[in-house]
């Protein structure tokens, strides 16, 4: 049962930063993972801010230098439908379209989904765990099959989103709207990891809201990808995920960013699957050499161990796809 | 299909036989077997039709349950004081609650426990209830009870609950009831008399019955009387259980069915939630509505138990059977729910085999107790016999079907005494559903030697009920102006049994669908009807409903032939007429019955005749399977499905079909996805109790190609109408085919539930450092 709670539309991005000051306030912006909290208890609200009526976080626009802006609110349906998109930035109409199910990717949004909670079954339901406030990351020595291989630390929850390794690889940037200013950082850094912090899985203050995503002027041999392995066709989050994108030149990898998703607490940029392959022709060896690489220093838990395969099968698949 | 006349003759049966007397079956059928849609499909699609969580009172109070949190614990104390000053909130019922002391799971020894029992034996059990104004409140008031909990060791796992040193579930330790053994011939000499030998482990994941509609009660007094409107598979059966419950007399508790969003067994009997809703409406004298979030029915309201099953077979290499032994661990949870009942039924039934062992132990764990799950025991048991059945085939290097084939019994060796089948297609569902399916050519192909590989698999199945029976009771009114009633007590769980039952009475009456109305499921205006389970309701009902719509059509023509003065027996009825077979100018239209318009309408009533004696009467079915595995990912893509059903006349293609889908999608979600999951290791409680964890398969895990194939083998001796039950066998063999195509494809076998990407992604890693 959905507790009680207040809801106030935010007039402008700066009324809501203001409006978000007070106590007991969340942003809402698609709420497809917002309202599924509130219900479940995981965290709680006294007043919802809410974003939704933003005209001008909503859309996707080119930037005169070359490139793209994608409003926070723009949502996972209009970012598969985006010819741009579609044409120059693959991976990302892809990310997008393996989110959830089609009224979910109706209704969500890019900028919600940067900001989602983690969906480990501990933190979602109802163990007090690390990242709420508990002692025990309940997932070390318990069911942990869909949890992190990588980057664990403390609590070994994978990040969910599909977009945000693809936004990485494509070299995505985001503004954040604060008090009196707003800034941009590089999309990696707006991931906290739980080494640094266990219960926030962004930069994000209280009183700060992510506005939009800007994309970088596509390169000539540009070609990227997002592949996602689930349990279920629909409506499922990633076991493991991969994605490229690769700058060619003359036949070989003149840059490289992979970046997999749900396999660490944030997405994650696998520098030496990169390194393997930049300067090189996409042959069947230096593809498996790759995925050999890929899956260096992979720890997995009781459970998880078949990441390891899954991760070397998706790196190469994904390579030869593009090769 | 055209009327066929000559069943209208003087040299066939007399079509108004007693009412007694059961009818041949049909040769040939004007509306029976059509492919039409449901008489209610307006009011499902158009939101119309009302649920039990659509019925509003006046002066309605909401319910809701506080559970124990924990996998086993002990309520100390419980205190309401603060909940009970909270708004809108009008009572709260605890174990301390006068009249709450009703004793629960009975057995031959006694109870085991009572509503809201201290002793709480998993995550989910009932402590205390508020009544309120509105949900919100009632829940609000729920998160204010303070409950002290001592938290007590659990058992998680059906092997663990064996171990010594395990904690005692109940006091008489954790084995639900004795080994159950059965045996036939001599194993030993089986083995012996074998070529080749296997032995294998296989295991199903316990599965949520999730149906769309959870359940729900709404409990209303008028004075000593109890009115319950309530989302159940059969209206009688929660009537004895309220009946037993409160201790009153059946005539003052009325139970009201309605439209449904499905039950899958879950529904079959009382829960504890409607004696709530009837408590708290008594406490308060207001109408009480108690309707489970999705997260209770997860925990609470039953599941099909998780079993181990060891096979070791043999067979000769010509594909003779010698030996089958079987033994089984299974788990019903915290309560005697039947955790491995039914398991053992396709090793002892479905081929022949002399030889025949089996042995069954069923434990106690802190979960929630099991109920009867679509095929109670026998997905589980397919899962593993048709595997083995795959891995005997292949090493006696004979066709999967043609093995077999060459195993197909005649009789029921598992039934006391070896009686016959009433009618048997196993034979014509292997060998036309292969013939539908391709399988010859399929199977020759070769899986491919890219990353994704092609394979198909068989598998084979029954279902040891739904042959239907007695009793059942069913009324046909016939108006003056040639509309009917039917008046049936049976539910329709969302399967089309009302709209069968009502093309039974077109078909015997002439009268058009949209002139038929059906009243069903209360017990207070329909008769006695058993449960709608065991994929009975089609062969229970449909003859009653016939031989009510005959008896209608006896005292019809009886008063034609009075009006015509010709005898009864020359009469009839065709195109809303009454003709006279040997004077086709005598007629009367149906409206111009005098008789009939003096009286108001014929009523007839019908029972439902004895099953044939000495014989068994069980549906069969082959299915199909064809998968794409992507050997780096452990992707499984079921491409391609075909479904050969033995369940007798198909009474409506279009519901048969539906029904055979649902059954394979249930079936590929046992296969593929579905498994709970309890944290084993920490806290014993439920990680997955939501949609997204519990995987059901989605439109996307389906495939896209299904082909039911309907096998009628005109059973004659079933009953009346030659139906047998459909919706269980249907999920039988869906999983073990899907399994054998995958092992085709990529060489690997999966012996346990559920084959998804992390699974097989392992398996073919094993199998790769393996060579």
């Amino acid at each position: 049962m959905l507790p009680g709670f207040t809801y106030v539309r935010a007039k402008t991005v700066a009324d809501g930063v203001r409006q978000l000051a007070a106590p007991g306030t969340r942003v809402h912006a698609g709420g497809t993972d917002l309202i599924g909290c509130l219900r479940d208890g995981v965290f709680t609200a006294k007043t919802l801010v809410s974003v939704s009526g933003l005209k001008e976080l909503r859309g996707i626009v080119s930037v005169p230098a070359g490139g793209l802006r994608i409003g926070a609110l723009t949502t996972h349906s209009q970012i598969v439908a985006d010819k741009a998109i579609n044409e120059s930035y693959g991976a990302l109409a892809q990310a997008s379209a393996a989110v959830a199910s089609p009224q979910l990717r109706n209704q969500g949004t890019i900028g919600g989904n940067l900001c989602q909670r983690p969906r480990c079954w501990y933190f979602r339901g109802d163990f007090k765990c690390l990242r709420k406030g508990g002692d025990l990351c309940y997932a070390m020595g318990g069911e942990n099959q869909y949890h992190a291989v990588f980057g664990g630390d403390k609590c070994v929850i994978v990040h969910p989103s599909d977009t945000a390794p693809a936004l990485i690889a494509l070299g995505a940037r985001v503004r954040i709207a604060g008090p009196g200013s707003s800034r941009v950082v590089p999309l990696p850094s707006f991931f906290v990891g739980p080494g640094k912090d266990v219960t926030k899985e962004t930069i994000l203050e209280k009183n700060e809201i992510l506005t939009e995503i800007l994309l970088p002027a596509a390169e000539p041999g540009l070609r990227s990808s997002y592949r996602k392995v689930r349990a279920r066709g629909a409506w499922d989050f990633a076991l493991a995920g991969i994605a490229v994108a690769l700058l060619m030149k003359d036949g070989k990898i003149a840059r490289a960013r992979v970046v997999f998703s749900g396999v660490a607490p944030v997405p994650w940029r696998s520098q030496p699957v990169e390194d393997a392959i930049t300067g090189k022709t996409l042959t069947p060896e230096v593809v498996a050499a790759a995925a050999e690489a890929g899956v260096q220093g992979a720890e997995p838990l009781e459970k998880n161990a078949y990441k390891v395969p899954l991760l070397r099968g998706i790196i190469i698949e994904s390579l030869l796809a593009l090769a | 299909m055209m009327p066929d006349d000559r069943y209208y003759v003087a040299d066939v049966p007399p079509e108004t036989p007693e009412p007694a007397d059961q009818p041949a079956p049909w040769t040939t059928t004007t509306v029976v077997g059509r492919r039409l849609p449901r008489i209610d499909a307006y009011e499902r699609v158009s939101g119309a039709a009302t649920y039990t969580a659509d019925v509003l009172l006046p002066g309605m109070l909401y319910a809701a349950v506080l559970r124990c949190p924990h996998a086993h614990a002990t309520v100390k104390t419980v205190d309401t004081s603060k909940a009970e000053k909270m708004p809108g909130v009008a009572a709260i019922l605890t174990d301390k609650s006068p009249g709450a002391d009703i004793p629960w799971f009975n057995t031959r020894t006694g109870p085991l426990s009572r509503l809201f029992d201290p002793h709480c034996r998993y995550e989910g059990e009932e402590v205390a209830a508020v009544a309120a104004e509105t949900p919100y409140q009632a829940w609000d008031a729920v998160r204010a009870i303070a409950v002290e909990y001592e938290v007590l060791p659990f058992v998680a796992d059906a092997q663990d609950a064996l171990k010594p040193g395990a904690v005692a579930i109940h006091e008489g330790g954790n084995r639900s009831g004795d080994v159950s053994r059965y045996l036939r011939g001599d194993v030993d000499a089986g083995f012996a008399a074998a070529d080749v030998v296997v032995e294998q482990t296989y295991s199903t994941a316990c599965e949520i019955h999730a149906p769309t509609e959870t359940h729900a009660s709404v409990a209303k007094w008028d004075g000593n009387r109890l009115v319950v409107w309530d989302s159940t598979q059969g209206v009688y059966p929660i009537q004895s259980g309220l009946v037993s419950s409160l201790k009153l007399p059946s005539s003052s508790v009325r139970v009201i069915g309605n439209y449904m969003g499905g039950g899958f067994g879950s529904k079959l009997s009382v829960s504890k939630h409607t004696v709530i809703a009837a408590l708290l409406a008594k406490v308060t004298a207001r109408p009480v509505k108690l309707h489970l979030t999705r997260e209770e029915s997860f925990l609470a309201v039953g599941n099909r138990p998780p079993d181990t099953m060891t096979i070791r077979a043999g067979a000769k290499k010509d594909g003779t059977l010698t030996a089958l032994q079987m033994t089984v661990l299974g788990t019903g949870g915290a309560y005697p729910g039947g955790g491995v009942g039914g398991v053992d039924w396709v090793v002892r039934d479905l081929y022949t085999c002399p030889n025949v062992k089996t042995e069954l132990t069923d434990v106690f764990i802190n979960a929630g107790q099991a109920r009867a799950f679509r095929a109670p025991g026998h997905p589980q048991g397919a899962w593993a016999l048709e595997q083995m059945m795959d891995q005997l085939a292949e090493k006696i290097g004979m066709d999967p079907v043609e093995f077999r084939l060459k195993n197909v019994p005649t009789v029921s060796q598992g039934t006391n005494g070896t009686p016959p089948y009433t009618s048997s297609g196993l034979k014509a569902c292997l060998e036309e559903g292969a013939k539908r399916f391709g399988w010859g050519e399929a199977r020759k192909r070769a899986p491919g030697d890219g990353a994704i590989r092609r394979g198909v698999g068989v598998a084979a199945g029954l279902w040891r009920a739904g042959s239907g029976g007695p009793p059942a009771t069913v009324i046909v009114k016939l108006f003056s102006d040639g509309s009917a009633n039917l008046n049936m007590g049976a539910s329709d769980l969302g399967t089309g049994t009302k709209t069968i039952m009502a093309m039974v009475v077109s078909e015997e009456l002439g009268v058009p669908l949209d002139k038929i109305q059906v009243e069903w499921a209360d017990t207070a205006t329909t008769q006695y009807a058993t449960a709608s389970g065991g994929s009975k309701t089609v062969p229970t009902e449909s003859p009653a409903t016939r031989a009510a719509a005959l008896d209608v059509k006896q005292q019809l023509l009886a008063m034609a032939a009075t009006q015509l003065k010709v005898t009864p027996e020359e009469l009839v009825l065709r195109n809303g007429e009454i003709v006279s077979t040997a004077d086709a100018s005598k007629k009367v239209a149906v409206t111009g019955v005098t008789a009939l318009r003096g009286r108001g309408l014929i009523v007839g009533v019908g029972y439902r005749g004895p099953n044939a004696e000495g014989k068994v009467t069980c549906p069969f079915g082959a299915h199909f399977a064809e998968v794409e595995v992507n050997t780096r990912t452990g992707e499984v893509k079921v491409t391609r499905f075909l479904a050969a059903q033995d369940s007798g006349r198909a009474m409506n293609e279009l519901t048969y079909e539906n029904q055979t889908q649902g059954g394979i999608t249930m079936g590929l979600g046992l296969a593929l996805t579905e498994g709970r999951i309890l944290d084993r290791n920490q806290t014993g409680k439920m990680v997955n109790r939501n949609w997204h964890d519990y995987k059901i398969p989605t439109a996307m895990d389906v495939p896209v190609e299904q082909t039911v194939v309907p096998i009628d083998l005109h059973d004659t001796q079933a009953n009346s109408t030659g139906a047998k039950g459909l919706g269980e066998p249907a999920t039988v063999p869906t999983a073990p085919a899907i399994a054998n195509a995958i092992y085709n494809a990529c060489g690997v076998r999966t012996p346990d539930t559920p084959v998804n990407p992390m699974r097989l992604v392992d398996l073919l890693a094993a199998a790769k450092k393996r060579g």
